[in-house]
This record gives C-alpha cells, sequence and structure tokens, in this order.
C-alpha cells in the first residue's frame, strides 16, 4: 500500500515477522508494505493482536523483522550495525508508549533529558530544550517530580516530551491513550496533531480506539498481521 | 569526559536512586560484603605486623654486615676474630651474641645482645641518650663489667632507669646488671621494638657461660669477588661456614610465609561468601529491574551501557563495604594481632609485635581484592542485563523470572569442577604453597554452587506432592516456588553451602588435627618432669647443663632418664632440630607415633647409632624418606645416617630428626646433656608430691639454672597453644556464617519484595496471613536444608583437602582423619536455627503495603 509518491521516512516491503512458541510459531506480522511520506499523521488501526504493535516495534528499531525490508529515515533497519541502531532509536524516532514506560527512580526532567544525554549532548542546551518542551506541555511545575507522584495524564505528557527530546522526524505512538481517562486521552491526541501540525513531524499512532480518527492523514488497517483496508470501515 | 559525566550522572539516577529507595537490601550486603573484607584486611595487617617485626628486627641486627661466619650446632671461637681483621679481604669483623633473658623477678623475656663495643661500630648503629662526652656509654661497657644499656621499650614498660640495679636469669644462673642508660631509637635500639639490652661480649660470656666461643662474626668485606670468598673459606677452621647474612631472615620468612598465605586464604572465605551477597543482590535487581533496562534500551543506550551500570553497581558495593570496613578491620586486627603473634611465635620464630601499621600498599590490596570480588560477583547478572532486549519494552505483564534455565548444564558444569578436584589434589605444591589444593578447593566450592539450582528444584519437586499431604498447602506452594526460582534463591543457598562447607571441614579438621596432637603429646610427650637449661625453650638453642646436673641426675634413686641434647640446625634453608636422645629408656616409657618404619624393631639399631628417624614435617620438607640418607653438620663433625623411619611430631614447622646420643657422644668425643625427661619408675609417684618434691630437691641445689615443667603441665601447654591457634580460624569461621545467614535474609526478603503482586493475590483469593507467612518458611526451610545437605557433602570433601593436601603442602604434617559427630551434631542445628531467623525479615515486609494498593499497581 503506497500512501504518497514523494520520498517517504518508510519504506517496508512485505515486512514479516514470525515469533517461535515452544514448537509452534506465530504469525505476527505478514508480508505488510507501506510507504509514509514525512509530515503524515498515520493511525494504524485494528484489535488487539492484529499486528498493530509489532509494526510499531519494527519502525522504532526495537525488534527486528524476520524477512522483508525496511528503510526509514535513510536507514536500513535490516543493515545497520547495534551501534548505528541505538543511533536510530535515539536520533531519528521519539516513542510513546500506552504503560507510559517513565523510569521510576528519575524525575520528569530527568526522564526527560536521558535521551539526549545517551546522544552525547551537553547537559545545560539539553535542560534548556527539556524545560521549553515541559513548559509546552503545561509540565513545568511537576519538573521535579518523580513518575509515581504523578496523574496518568502527566507521566504520558512526559512521555511526549522524552519523544521529542532530540526532535526526531517520526513520533511513534503505541496505543497512547490506553491507559488514559478520556479527557486527559483527548488531551494526548490533541499534542500529537499539534506535533504534526504545526512542527510538522510525521506521527504514527497505534490504537484500537477512534479518538485519533478525525485527525488522522491516512489510516492503515490491520488484521491478523496484514493489511485490510476493509476493517478500518466504521 | 563527557560521556563519563554522563555515566555516572546514569549511575547515580538508575542505579544509586534505586539503592536508595530499597536501603535495607543495600545494607545487608554492605554489611555482609565489609564483614569479609575486614577480617580479610585485618588478617594480612595482623599477619604483616609479626612478619615486619621480624624482618625488621632481623635487619637491624644484621646491620651492615654482608657476611657472616656461623657453626652449625655449635659456637664459632673467638680467637678467629684476631686473624680475620688482619686478611686482606676483610674490612670490618665484628662478634656478635644474643640470648633471651629476663629478670629473676618474672619480668617479660627480652634479648640481651653481646658485642664488642669498639670493633661493633662500622657494622651496626646504635647510641645511648643523655651521652657524656667525657665518658660515653659504649666505653662505660667495656670498663665496667656487669653493665649494659636498654631500649627504649624496658625503660617504658618496666620503668628501668640509669642507675637501677637488675638481676637476670641464665643457665648459668644469675647475675647483677646495673643499667647504664637507654638506647636512642635508631639501629639495635629498634630491635624487637625496642625490647632489647646491649652488653660487652665478655660480660655476656661470663653471664651466659660462653667464654671463648661467639654465636656468629659479622663482616664487612671489601670485595665479594667468588675467589676471594673461597680463599677466606678456606681460613677457617672446620665446620665454621662464610655465608650471607639473609640465610636466617630467609629461613625464618619461609617458615612464616605459608601460614601467613593459609591465614589470609582463609581469611578470604568470608569474603568469598560476600560475594555470594553481591552476586544475589545484582543479579535480583537485574532481572527485577527487565523493563526498566528494556525503556533505557528501548531509549538508544547500548548493552554497553547496561553493562557497566551493573558492573558500577557491584563497584559501590565493593568500594562502600571496604570503606565500612576500615574501622572494623583496625578493631579486628587488634583483636588478631595478640593471637597471631603468639602463634607464630610458639610454632616457627619469636617476634615481639608492639603495633601496627597500615602500608599503603596493604590498603590497597585490600581495596583491589574487595573491589575484585565485587566486580567479579556482578559480572554475570551484568551480562544477563545487557542481553535484555528493548523489545521487552513493549511486553504486557511483570518482570521475567530469570534463571530458571540451563539448570541442567550448571549442574553439569558443577559436577566437573567437582571432579576436578581429584587430580588436583594428587599433584604437588609449589614452594610450600599448595596452589593446587588452593584452587581444588575453588573448584568445590563453585561446583557445589552450580549444582544448588538442580539440587533445589529435584528437591521442590520431589517433596512437594509430600508437603502437601503432610504439611499443607503453605508447604507445597513453597515446594513449588523454589523449584521455578532457578538461581536466585540458589544463590544464597550457593553462599551457605560455602559457609557450612567451611564450617564441616574446618570441624572435622580442627577435632581430627586435636585428636592426633592429644595422643602424639600423651605418646611422645610422655614424662613426668621436664629438665632442660634456663630459657633453653625461648632461645632455640639447647646448651649443655651447667657442670653438675648431669652427675646428680644420674645419681637419683627411683627414676629412669631419658637425656637429650638438641641442635637447631638448617636443611636447604629450612631449620630443624636434631634431638640426639636415648631410645631404649625411652622407648620403655613412651612411644613414638609412627607413620613408616616399625617401632619395636628400630629401636635397637637407632640406639646403635645405624640410622636415625625423622619427622613427617622433615620427611615433607625436604623429600627425604626412608632409606634415604640423611647428612648434616654439628659443631664440626659431620654426619651421615640412613633415615630408618618417620614418625609424627607437632612441635616446630621444620621437623625433627631423632639419633642416638651414645652415638652422637662417640662421634663427638662427648657430648654433654643438654636436657633430660624424667621418669618414676614407680608410676603413683608420679601423680603423688614425689614431682614436686624432685622439683623442690633441683631447684635447692641448682637455683635459678634450671628450667623444670611437669609433663602434665607441658602437655597441658601444648594443647593451649593448639587451641589458640585456632580460636581466631573460629573467629574466622563464625563471620563467614554470619555472612551466609545475611545473604538468606537478603534473598528471600527480596523475594518476598518482589513476589509481593503475587502473595496478594493468594491474600485476595482467600490466603490467610499465617499460611502465607507459613509459606515463606518453608521456602526457608528449603533452601536451608538444600545449603545444609551440600554444604555437608561439600564440607567432608573439603576436609579431606584440608587434612591430606593443603596441610600437608602447607605445614608438612597430616593428622588422623575423625569425625566428630558429637560436634557436628551440636553446632548444625544452631546454623539451621540461625538461618530459619534470618527469614524472620522477609516475613514480616509481607503485607506491609494493603494488599489492594499492590494489586492495583501494575
Amino acid at each position: 500500500m503506497s500512501l504518497s509518491t514523494t520520498t517517504p521516512i518508510v519504506d517496508a516491503r512485505d515486512l514479516t515477522r514470525i515469533y517461535p512458541l515452544g514448537d509452534s510459531e506465530v504469525v505476527g506480522l505478514n508480508r505488510v508494505s507501506l510507504t509514509i511520506a514525512p509530515g503524515e499523521l498515520v493511525v494504524l488501526k485494528g484489535n488487539s493482536g492484529s499486528g498493530k504493535s509489532t509494526l510499531l516495534s519494527l519502525l522504532a528499531g526495537l525488534d527486528e523483522p524476520s524477512a522483508g525490508t525496511l528503510t526509514v529515515a535513510g536507514y536500513d533497519l535490516l543493515n545497520v550495525s547495534e551501534s548505528e541502531k541505538n543511533s536510530y532509536r535515539r536520533e531519528v524516532v521519539g516513542m510513546i508508549f500506552q504503560a507510559f514506560n517513565l523510569l521510576p527512580t528519575m524525575t520528569v526532567m530527568e526522564n526527560v533529558c536521558l535521551p539526549a544525554l545517551l546522544a552525547g549532548k551537553a547537559c545545560a542546551p539539553t535542560a534548556d530544550r527539556a524545560r521549553e518542551l515541559l513548559d509546552w506541555l503545561d509540565m513545568d511545575t511537576r519538573r521535579d517530580h518523580r513518575p509515581a507522584q504523578l496523574s496518568g495524564g502527566e507521566m504520558q505528557r512526559t512521555a511526549i516530551a522524552r519523544a521529542l527530546i532530540n526532535d526526531p522526524a517520526l513520533i511513534l505512538a503505541d496505543e497512547p491513550t490506553g491507559n488514559l481517562d478520556s479527557r486527559n486521552g483527548g488531551r494526548v491526541i490533541e499534542l500529537l496533531q499539534e506535533l504534526n501540525r504545526r512542527w510538522r513531524r510525521t506521527v504514527i499512532i497505534a490504537t484500537h480506539s477512534n479518538l485519533a480518527d478525525p485527525c488522522a492523514t491516512h489510516q492503515v488497517c490491520l488484521k491478523d498481521g496484514a493489511i485490510n483496508d476493509s476493517t478500518c470501515a466504521p | 569526559m563527557r560521556p563519563l559525566i554522563f555515566f555516572i550522572r546514569l549511575f547515580y539516577w538508575f542505579s544509586l536512586r534505586q539503592i536508595r529507595q530499597h536501603p535495607w537490601r543495600a545494607v545487608t550486603v554492605l554489611v555482609g560484603v565489609a564483614l569479609g573484607a575486614a577480617v580479610f584486611a585485618s588478617v594480612r595487617i595482623a599477619v604483616h605486623a609479626s612478619l615486619d617485626s621480624f624482618t625488621r628486627s632481623m635487619d637491624l641486627v644484621t646491620g651492615r654486615a654482608d657476611h657472616t661466619i656461623t657453626r652449625p650446632g655449635g659456637r664459632v671461637p673467638e680467637d678467629l676474630i684476631a686473624p680475620l681483621l688482619q686478611n686482606p679481604s676483610v674490612q670490618a669483623a665484628s662478634p656478635f651474641l644474643s640470648t633471651y633473658t629476663r629478670t629473676r623477678e618474672g619480668s617479660r623475656p627480652f634479648l640481651l645482645i653481646g658485642l664488642d663495643p669498639i670493633l661493633d661500630r662500622p657494622l651496626r648503629d646504635w647510641q645511648a641518650r643523655e651521652e657524656n662526652d667525657l665518658d660515653p656509654n659504649w666505653v662505660r661497657l667495656l670498663s665496667e663489667p656487669g653493665t649494659l644499656i636498654i631500649g627504649s621499650d624496658l625503660a617504658r614498660t618496666e620503668g628501668w632507669t640509669a642507675g637501677r640495679t637488675l638481676t637476670l636469669v641464665h643457665r648459668q644462673g644469675a647475675a647483677a646488671f646495673t643499667v647504664l642508660g637507654q638506647l636512642t631509637a635508631e639501629g639495635l635500639g629498634l630491635t624487637e621494638n625496642g625490647r632489647v639490652a646491649i652488653t660487652d661480649i665478655a660480660t655476656f660470656q661470663e653471664f651466659t657461660g660462653t667464654h671463648g666461643g661467639v654465636d656468629r662474626i659479622d663482616l664487612v668485606l671489601k670485595t665479594t669477588h667468588a675467589d676471594r670468598l673461597s680463599a677466606l673459606q678456606t681460613v677457617l677452621p672446620a665446620g665454621t661456614y662464610l655465608q650471607g647474612p639473609g640465610e636466617a631472615k630467609r629461613g625464618g620468612r619461609n617458615m612464616i610465609r605459608s601460614y601467613a598465605l593459609n591465614l589470609s586464604i582463609l581469611s578470604f572465605a568470608a569474603l568469598f561468601v560476600g560475594m555470594f551477597l553481591v552476586y544475589s543482590l545484582v543479579a535480583l535487581n537485574a532481572a527485577s529491574r527487565r523493563r526498566e533496562v528494556a525503556i533505557l534500551r528501548s531509549l538508544g543506550a547500548s548493552s554497553r551501557v547496561v553493562f557497566w551500570l551493573f558492573m558500577a553497581e557491584g563497584a559501590f558495593y565493593g568500594l562502600v563495604g571496604w570503606l565500612m570496613a576500615l574501622p572494623l578491620g583496625i578493631v579486628l586486627a587488634r583483636f588478631l594481632l595478640e593471637g597471631v603473634s603468639r602463634t607464630i611465635s610458639s610454632l616457627f620464630v619469636r617476634v615481639n609485635v608492639a603495633g601496627m601499621t597500615l602500608s599503603p600498599l596493604e590498603i590497597f590490596f585490600s581495596l583491589g581484592v574487595t573491589l575484585g570480588v565485587a566486580v567479579l560477583a556482578a559480572i554475570q547478572p551484568a551480562r544477563e542485563a545487557m542481553g535484555i532486549a528493548p523489545k521487552e519494552v513493549m511486553a504486557e505483564g511483570t518482570a521475567a523470572r530469570g534463571g530458571g534455565y540451563r539448570i541442567r548444564h550448571l549442574a553439569v558444569a558443577g559436577l566437573l569442577c567437582v571432579l576436578s578436584v581429584v587430580p588436583l589434589a594428587g599433584m604437588p605444591g609449589y614452594r610450600s604453597i599448595p596452589l593446587p589444593g588452593y584452587l581444588a578447593t575453588l573448584l568445590l566450592f563453585v561446583g557445589f554452587a552450580l549444582m544448588a539450582p538442580w539440587a533445589l528444584q529435584g528437591a521442590g519437586r520431589r517433596f512437594q506432592p509430600l508437603l502437601r499431604r503432610r504439611a499443607g498447602l503453605p508447604a507445597h506452594l513453597a515446594a513449588g516456588y523454589i523449584q521455578d526460582s532457578g538461581s536466585r534463591t540458589a544463590v544464597s543457598v550457593g553462599a551457605l553451602v560455602t559457609a557450612v562447607a567451611l564450617f564441616t571441614a574446618l570441624v572435622i579438621m580442627v577435632q581430627s588435627f586435636r585428636h592426633t596432637v592429644e595422643i602424639w603429646v600423651h605418646q611422645t610427650i610422655s614424662g613426668d618432669l621436664f629438665v632442660t637449661t634456663r630459657m633453653a625453650e625461648i632461645n632455640r638453642t639447647w646448651e649443655p647443663f651447667p657442670e653438675g646436673v648431669e652427675d646428680y641426675l644420674k645419681g637419683l634413686p627411683d627414676v629412669a632418664l631419658v637425656p637429650n641434647r638438641r641442635f637447631t640446625l638448617s636443611y636447604g634453608g629450612f631449620p630443624f632440630q636434631l634431638e640426639a636422645m636415648d631410645f631404649d629408656t625411652f622407648d620403655r616409657y613412651g612411644a613414638f607415633f609412627w607413620l613408616e618404619g616399625d617401632g619395636r624393631r628400630l629401636t635397637d639399631p637407632l640406639d646403635a647409632g645405624e640410622g636415625v628417624i625423622v619427622s613427617e614435617v622433615f620427611a615433607n620438607r625436604t623429600g627425604l624418606g626412608v632409606g634415604d640418607r640423611f647428612r648434616t653438620e654439628v659443631q664440626g663433625i659431620s654426619l651421615d645416617w640412613p633415615i630408618l623411619g618417620i614418625v609424627r611430631d607437632y612441635r616446630t614447622r621444620g621437623g625433627v630428626v631423632f639419633c642416638s646420643l651414645d652415638d652422637l657422644r662417640q662421634r663427638s668425643g662427648g657430648m654433654a646433656w643438654g636436657g633430660v625427661r624424667i621418669f618414676f619408675r614407680e608410676r603413683f609417684m608420679a601423680r603423688g608430691d614425689a614431682v614436686v618434691a624432685l622439683q623442690d630437691d633441683l631447684r635447692l641445689r641448682f637455683g635459678d639454672r634450671l628450667e623444670m615443667l611437669p609433663g602434665k603441665d607441658l602437655r597441658a601447654a601444648v594443647l593451649k597453644i593448639f587451641d589458640e591457634t585456632f580460636a581466631i580460624t573460629t573467629v574466622l569461621l563464625i563471620i563467614a556464617l554470619v555472612v551466609a545467614a545475611l545473604g538468606i535474609t537478603t534473598t528471600l526478603t527480596v523475594l518476598v519484595l518482589e513476589r509481593a503482586r503475587e502473595l496478594n493475590t493468594v491474600y485476595a483469593v482467600g490466603g490467610s496471613l499465617k499460611q502465607i507467612r507459613k509459606m515463606i518458611l518453608w521456602e526457608a526451610v528449603f533452601m536451608v536444608a538444600v545449603g545444609e545437605i551440600g554444604g555437608l557433602l561439600c564440607g567432608f570433601v573439603l576436609s579431606y583437602l584440608l587434612v591430606f593436601v593443603i596441610n600437608r603442602q602447607s605445614f608438612g604434617w597430616t593428622f588422623l582423619y575423625g569425625v566428630d559427630w558429637g560436634a557436628l551434631a551440636f553446632s548444625l542445628p544452631l546454623i539451621v536455627a540461625t538461618a530459619l531467623m534470618a527469614a524472620l525479615p522477609a516475613m514480616r515486609v509481607v503485607y506491609r503495603s494493603p494488599p489492594a494498593t499492590l494489586l492495583r499497581e501494575r
């Protein structure tokens, strides 16, 4: 499936991921082909087990496909070294998780700064950028709090700030509203939309809810690990 | 620089804050490491203080001498000095004598040195304080007989000042000395930490009855060219030898070295057990923080960063544990110092340790070992953390339980380690250091630790159905959990195995040793009264009896005499004793503890001088055995005998050679007695007042010139020294057990905390608090039972290694292997109780938080 004719930021061909499970195998993703142009806001839709998170893991460089090709922002993810993959995760993609995945021993500020510091950036400008992001996300009063002291919405906004600290070209959000109430969920979707519209970030949201549907430039529907547009029908 | 600063920051954020959140876990591990490090450092400090004291005293006494002339088993003729001074190769020559003495009132013994104040000047530095330039003290030593200059320790501890008259005792009896002054803190004045006195050679010889002879002549040569040395040797009378001044020092250091190493390794055991603790906590952190590690990885942290984070955590425990160990180590060292120096003085060479110093090298060494052990312990958990894939960040559910895999592989590797002990045990040591034995010990511990997960799994599986029927559901659940717990619980069980094994092995070794020594003491150190010349034992120079003693003793009625004459000689650099004795009489009242040779048949040939018997230590040290020839030289007489038998003897590390006194008398043209053991022919007399009456009679007749010790007192003293020697071992052992108990506490507590959600689910579905605590107790029972049984098995193998490999290679002696089941049966339940007590903190933390909160948390 092709979403654009310009130079794509994501170019996947026959992407397949098979997990061994004891003596049998589970097909997580089955020959998925997909191109996404820069500046898109793509919503990956599908039920639980449809392959959304698997696709997102592959795009984030967290997992490796069993077959096919995958190029993201010029990185051929099947043929990069481990250290290149680390750089890719630090600088090219920003990841937002359903479970927030903040490090519990670190403060909001420290969590946000971490990817930049891992990328070898200087501390002072990183801190300035983190403050800027936290101000934008209305988190300026919570900078020194630990994750355990935050509400779900605050945790997710912290995760968004963390995902943006290195100015990544691609934002990946895996069920970002899954652990939030509707008000906070709506606020998170608004922020992702703002990222896409105002800051021209490419955003891919994997979700089974309909909250993100209105702001999507495209929707990709998955079923049993394969793209199946008919499942997107309301 | 920036990556390093970032790493430190990340370590603080990720690791230190985690440690701070669970302070008691960290404190438990730190206390364990600190105890281990303190024991290790303090033992080394104590041993090195003794070793340094010995070396320093030997160096101070040697002074600038580059060669020395000695006469094995006898004294160097004094008249040799004049021709030596005229020899063109000799720049300076000075006679030297020394002896330990004490006051008649019974002060602690001190070293008295006899020298020529004029000839000695080029060789040694010493000076008296408050010298009168017109009449210096060294001149007064020459001109005023019966004078001495004392060291600072004597002045301080005994309160002796210039002008004080002392009555000192020696083999010739007692003599009055006047204190001229005090030595300054330099050169000879520092010998034995100032517990020394200097007198003129003539006064010394008068006092000790050694006219015409000196212990040695120290030389400064103009050249040390080999030809000149050979030429100098040729002008020396037969039986006197030119040798380097460090011979005695080397001999003494050789004797102490393996003792020091053994004690260091024993002390390392506590640190080794501490290593399990570090492993345990780092591994548990790595396992319980899998998700956090995965988050780090997903944010772009390399696997190397993760590896070093956990390695740094191990290093942190090592460093902080070591810092905590410093004050503890100093206190322990003070406690150990006296015991260690007393043992060295009893078994090896006399040392007088006034204090201890903390050398920077020793401080860095203990830091290096502690850090090394902690970092080594963290390697495996760090490697496992390094392998956590970033994709785990997407996984749902709680942290995966690690370590349940590869259990069979680990068990096989463990079995191979244990089996490799067999060939290693058969390999020889290297220069009295049982390296293969130590390696075998390490492999034994590692082997049993690796088999622990398999044993736990097996125990859980085998007993689960039985426990369900007999002990109810909590025990059944505990068995199930233990089965699945994998390497986490196994690490603590491994620590317990190590500690119990050490305990078992040392109980067996000490009991076997004591039992053997008891037999030896009652057989070989038989006799109702032992008589030697005054100060003979402490000086280890076995002078003949003063005039008249031998004849008087021969005339005593109702007693049998076993006379002897001893010499301290050297064989291949190792000092040993040659004891000439009357085998026939000895055989009637006592017995050797034979290892090789038929004692009943050997008495006659031994008495006839047809051969000698050697102690096991001497045989192992020298490699000589039955049938080999033993050659030595005593007072210029060359001796050459075949070795007819080997006996057990535990009196000295250098070993003993027993020869016939009659034979030696004939070869030397007369050899006076140096000691005698007296047996009452009527045995009832030995138990009555006869011994006391005989002592009184000899004291009345010969005054202070003899030293007498009733046989039963001597035997009790030998066993007391033995018990004191092993008191240090017991302290080290108890600390190792405490560290192991801390391991159980940590593991159980962390396991409970980690399973809070699981335990609360049990609570939510109807389990009572009592049932859950019972379950935890049963888990502890499983761990302790497997640790105890594994430790016992490992301990028996280790005891064999200690008795027949390590002791033989380190000390040269072995003993009769015997298990004191009583001691084991008494002490092992105590360990079980201690280990189960360690489960209490874990049981207390259950439900510290409300179950609903925990169940709601992810």
